[in-house]
């Protein structure tokens, strides 16, 4: 399910995507670890006799549907309901470039050489599934990324059931695999069968399919239905799940990781990777399927237009962009301050000869929420005065000014970006020093030492440990200490190797924990991971704050069963309130926007991209001009130039729409 | 302590009459000496100031909130903006500041001027600043005292050590001798760096432990030197003198023998510190010694390499670094001229 597996790295994206170094951290779905044991003992799968070549799944999964009748279900076209409103997404716009040209080889970059080609169990959550599952392969409905409708992904038609929970689909009989076997129904089942076996080694998704799918029913071999455990207003993001071909799986078993390993399983999207263009450590080629299913189809045509995608390990992104201005790469990310004004600045003669375009294109999505996280369970912290204090003590806007050269904008809530989902009203404290000193002073901390530093009648000084797992965070910190150090806060810097971090902040050992959490694309905020009592002062969940407030719990209760989104937006707007007053969070920096630069052969829609694009790459909108790539490379030599080209978009900057 | 032999002291004079050596050691003799007094030199806090009639010296004492100074803050006075403002005030108050008035941890942000700015005299950024608007002299300066006080106190605590197992080694033999050379085998061949790395992951480590792990590691080199020359001076008749007199064997070691294998460890010297300063710089620069926001040249040659659109960075670091290491290197070769047994070996 991509929505809600941790997202990708943004690292080592390099196809016409623009690299984004800085590290966000998915939340942790630890949440959902409820019966994995249970779950080992169901499905039976202990199986220990020897390897048998010729091995099939097939009865052992047929067995699992009977064990499971109720969430397997067998029916008859006679038994869906008769008012079913069926849609079709006929009347969505679509989003691509009609003069896009199909065709040409993409020069793209990974900074690392992919660990596996499995798409469940161990390292399959790396950055390289976005090539070949999360922006490649169709799931049953698809959302239009600039409306927020719904088009036809491998159903051609869908509709909602009256409980709520359950929506229909009728499946494109067209729709087939890149091996060119269809997509029937039983391919839901088996990928119920698939996520739910002990086989993967995933128990994330173990659980995830345990918990919160109770049924699938087939009607006939392209109609079937799904249901999620409660009503919920963004049905169609969690019901839209991919197919799994039951007959690529056929010698499923215990070995499966190491069996699949290196095995692309058949994809229903537009790319795939032959057997022999994968090489190891150097580079893998992804290709357009020939003749693919869905070429022609509304919303898919004029997309994905490259026929191959050559993806050149570059361990070193300094080095991956002097590729790039070298033309060995079509494209980089610019976003960083650092390299849109430093390292390819407009005054440069690849910009101002026009060979290489630079883009600022604005997006809307749930941004990374960055931030310090304060322990609330640790001694002091456990003071609102002292954490209010901080909050005025911690100058962001001055980062976001003169470090980010004012590119990057204050978070406002924990919440931000979700459109649907507005905070009017909540903005973070701002910096002051007056302030900070109130409340400092409120919490008993009146005298500065002889350093400035205050220290209560004690003798104890204002001093907090921040902890970080992010290298690339290390000048905002110091920065953020020296302004601190103005209100009498002391801010020692712990800078730890990324996955010692993010433990030691998951277990709850940190003071003030600065990091990112990298939210899915949903339609409204989470709660309950980051502030239900039930994850306070446990280790290994995403309740990093340990607040455990019983307002708040009857809140989030409400908010988890809420089934319209005047109602969700309601209690988010308490719920965030709460965090506000809290001050257990202090919101840090975001960034509304990506930046691009290109060669000026690669082409792009009029609008440049779409409104919930986390990168330039994402949705497969632009294409290759191979007689301007001769030409500018030609030009580049003769030193013939062309008008230079810097763009901003912002359409979906916030206030424009 | 022992008195030098005169053959040592012959020894010095001749390092004496080398002049590049000798000149080495005198600038950075002076380095050191500048660095110890680094407050009055290059940092944030006036040297003195003068308000209403009353002088302040606030290098080396407790902070002056700006409210000292009829300012408006509670925080550290900001004594640049206090000069300027007594400047424009002309009431007989004045401010003198160091030759250059950052300290190494302040980010002096300009309203839109993004760091790193180049040199600039008119702002007293010799060497400019870096990515968060630091002044680069200053760290630059603070990490030189920051390497050299490392550096002395790895020589001091790797020669204590070192030299202690390597002449027990060498004096008392037998299974001693055989069973510490297995430690010391097996010991020099864990991979240094792969420890450093896997601590600094769990821990931050800071000066001193910093210090201790690299000590950890490194006290072995001077162990076989120490054990030869100890093997040696034990076949002495002054050492069976000794002996027969009834000293000790710690008494005999560091009395007796230690003294006449000193200037062995002498010739090291120099190098062990360029070692341990080059060591130091590594580490920063791989991101796994001193915790942000300690000025160190690692860090500053890392910011460098990663922002060369900004030289005046990496070239300041750079250059720094070769300066010094040629200034020890010199000192090293005259020391190991100076000490050339083929010069002053003396046969009976």
């Amino acid at each position: 399910m991509k929505y809600l597996l941790p997202f990708p790295s943004e690292c080592g994206r390099g196809v016409l995507t623009p690299h984004e170094s800085r590290r966000v951290r998915a939340p942790a779905p630890q949440w959902l670890f409820l019966t994995v044991v249970a779950l080992g003992l169901l499905s039976g799968c202990a199986k220990k006799e020897a390897v048998v070549a010729a091995r099939d799944i097939g009865p052992e999964a047929e067995a699992y549907y009977k064990a499971h009748a109720d969430v397997f279900r067998f029916a008859t076209p006679a038994d869906l309901p008769k008012d079913l409103a069926w849609h079709d997404g006929s009347d969505v716009p679509e989003f691509s470039a009609p003069e896009a040209r199909q065709g040409g080889t993409a020069q793209g970059w990974i900074l690392d050489f992919p660990r596996t080609l499995r798409f469940a169990g161990p390292d399959a959550a790396g950055s390289f599934r976005s090539f070949i599952l999360d922006d490649n392969a169709l799931s049953l409905t698809m959302k239009q990324p600039n409306t927020g409708q719904y088009y036809p992904g491998l159903a051609k038609a869908w509709a909602y059931g009256t409980d709520g929970r359950t929506m229909y689909f009728k499946l494109d009989p067209d729709a087939r695999y890149s091996d060119g076997v269809s997509v029937k129904a039983d391919d839901y089942f088996f990928a119920f069968f698939f996520f739910r076996s002990s086989y993967i080694d995933d128990p994330w998704s173990n659980n995830f399919y345990t918990t919160y799918y109770t049924n699938v029913t087939k009607y006939d071999d392209y109609t079937i239905s799904v249901s999620w455990r409660e009503p919920i207003p963004d049905l169609d993001d969690k019901l839209g799940i991919v197919p799994v071909p039951e007959h690529f799986y056929k010698e499923l078993g215990d070995d499966y990781v190491q069996r699949y390993q290196w095995r692309l399983e058949p994809t229903t999207g537009p790319y795939t990777i032959k057997p022999e263009d994968l090489h190891k450590g150097s580079y893998v080629d992804l290709t357009r399927v020939p003749n693919w299913w869905a070429s022609d189809k509304p919303f898919y045509r004029h997309r994905y237009n490259f026929n191959r995608v050559h993806l050149q390990v570059i361990r070193d992104v300094d080095k991956a962009f002097e590729a790039f201005k070298r033309g060995d790469l079509d494209s980089f990310g610019l976003t960083l301050p650092k390299y849109w004004y430093d390292k390819l600045p407009d005054c440069d003669p690849l910009v101002q000869n026009g060979y290489i375009h630079k883009t600022v294109f604005y997006n809307q999505i749930p941004v990374p929420i960055y931030g310090f996280y304060l322990n609330t369970a640790m001694p002091l912290l456990n003071n609102r005065d002292v954490r209010e204090g901080i909050a005025y003590a911690s100058n962001f806007d001055l980062v976001d000014h003169q470090y980010f050269r004012g590119d990057f904008v204050r978070m406002q809530t924990g919440s931000d970006g979700y459109a649907e989902v507005p905070f009017p009203g909540i903005h973070p404290r701002p910096y002051s020093i007056d302030k900070a000193l109130e409340h400092f002073a409120k919490a008993g901390f009146t005298k500065r030492g002889p350093d400035g530093i205050l220290v209560d009648e004690k003798g104890q000084r204002l001093s907090f440990t921040v902890t970080t797992e992010d290298p690339s965070m290390r000048d905002v910190l110091t920065i953020l200490r020296q302004e601190a150090a103005k209100a009498g806060l002391e801010l020692n810097i712990e800078i730890l190797d990324e996955t010692t971090g993010y433990k030691k902040i998951e277990e709850k050992h940190h003071q003030i924990g600065f990091m990112a959490f990298g939210p899915a694309v949903e339609k409204y905020p989470r709660y309950w991971d980051f502030y239900d009592s039930s994850n306070a002062n446990k280790p290994q969940t995403n309740n990093i704050t340990n607040t455990a407030d019983p307002e708040m719990d009857k809140l989030i209760a409400a908010y988890d069963k809420a089934q319209s989104m005047d109602e969700i937006r309601r209690l988010a707007l308490q719920l965030e309130q709460h965090v506000y007053d809290n001050a257990a969070f202090i919101p840090g920096f975001k960034m509304p926007f990506y930046r691009v630069g290109y060669w000026r052969w690669i082409k792009w829609p009029k609008d440049f991209n779409v409104r919930l694009s986390q990168n330039a790459g994402q949705y497969g909108l632009e294409w290759i001009d191979e007689a301007t790539k001769k030409e500018t490379l030609e030009a580049r030599d003769s030193g013939q130039t062309f008008p230079p080209e810097i763009k901003v978009y912002d359409r979906w900057k916030a206030g424009n729409e | 302590m022992f008195r030098l032999d005169p053959i040592t002291r012959r020894k010095l004079q001749r390092f004496r009459s080398l002049k590049r050596g000798y000149g080495s050691f005198l600038i950075l003799c002076g380095l050191l000496l500048m660095s110890a007094f680094a407050e009055l030199l290059v940092g944030s806090r006036a040297l003195v100031v003068k308000y209403h009639g009353h002088y302040y010296f606030p290098t080396y004492t407790a902070f002056h909130p700006g409210t000292d100074f009829d300012e408006d803050y509670s925080y550290e006075t900001n004594y640049r903006k206090l000069k300027e403002r007594f400047a424009t005030e002309a009431r007989g108050n004045w401010v003198l500041l160091p030759p250059v008035p950052y300290d190494p941890y302040e980010n002096s942000f300009e309203e839109g001027v993004y760091p790193p700015t180049p040199p600039s005299f008119s702002q007293r950024h010799f060497l400019g600043t870096d990515t968060t608007g630091r002044d680069v002299l200053a760290r630059l300066f603070y990490g030189f005292r920051t390497a050299m006080i490392f550096s002395l106190l790895f020589l001091v605590l790797v020669y204590v050590v070192g030299i202690a197992v390597g002449c027990a080694m060498g004096y008392f033999g037998g299974a001693f001798d055989l069973l510490m050379q297995r430690v010391i085998e097996i010991w020099s061949n864990i991979p240094f760096l792969y420890i450093v790395i896997i601590i600094a992951s769990i821990v931050t480590p800071n000066f001193l432990l910093l210090l201790g792990i690299v000590v950890l590691f490194s006290w072995t080199d001077m162990t076989y030197y120490m054990r030869t020359a100890a093997y040696r001076e034990k076949a002495r008749d002054y050492v069976a003198a000794a002996r027969v007199l009834g000293a000790g064997s710690g008494r005999i070691i560091f009395r007796h023998i230690l003294p006449n294998v000193l200037s062995l460890t002498v010739t090291f010297m120099p190098f062990t510190i360029a070692g341990a300063i080059t060591l130091l710089t590594a580490l920063d620069f791989l991101g796994f010694g001193l915790p942000p926001p300690t000025p160190s040249w690692g860090e500053l040659l890392e910011q460098g390499t990663a922002n060369l659109n900004a030289p005046w960075i990496v070239s300041s670091a750079f250059f720094a670094l070769v300066i010094i290491l040629s200034l020890v290197t010199f000192i090293g070769e005259a020391i190991r001229e100076a000490f050339d047994p083929k010069k002053f070996t003396i046969y009976q």
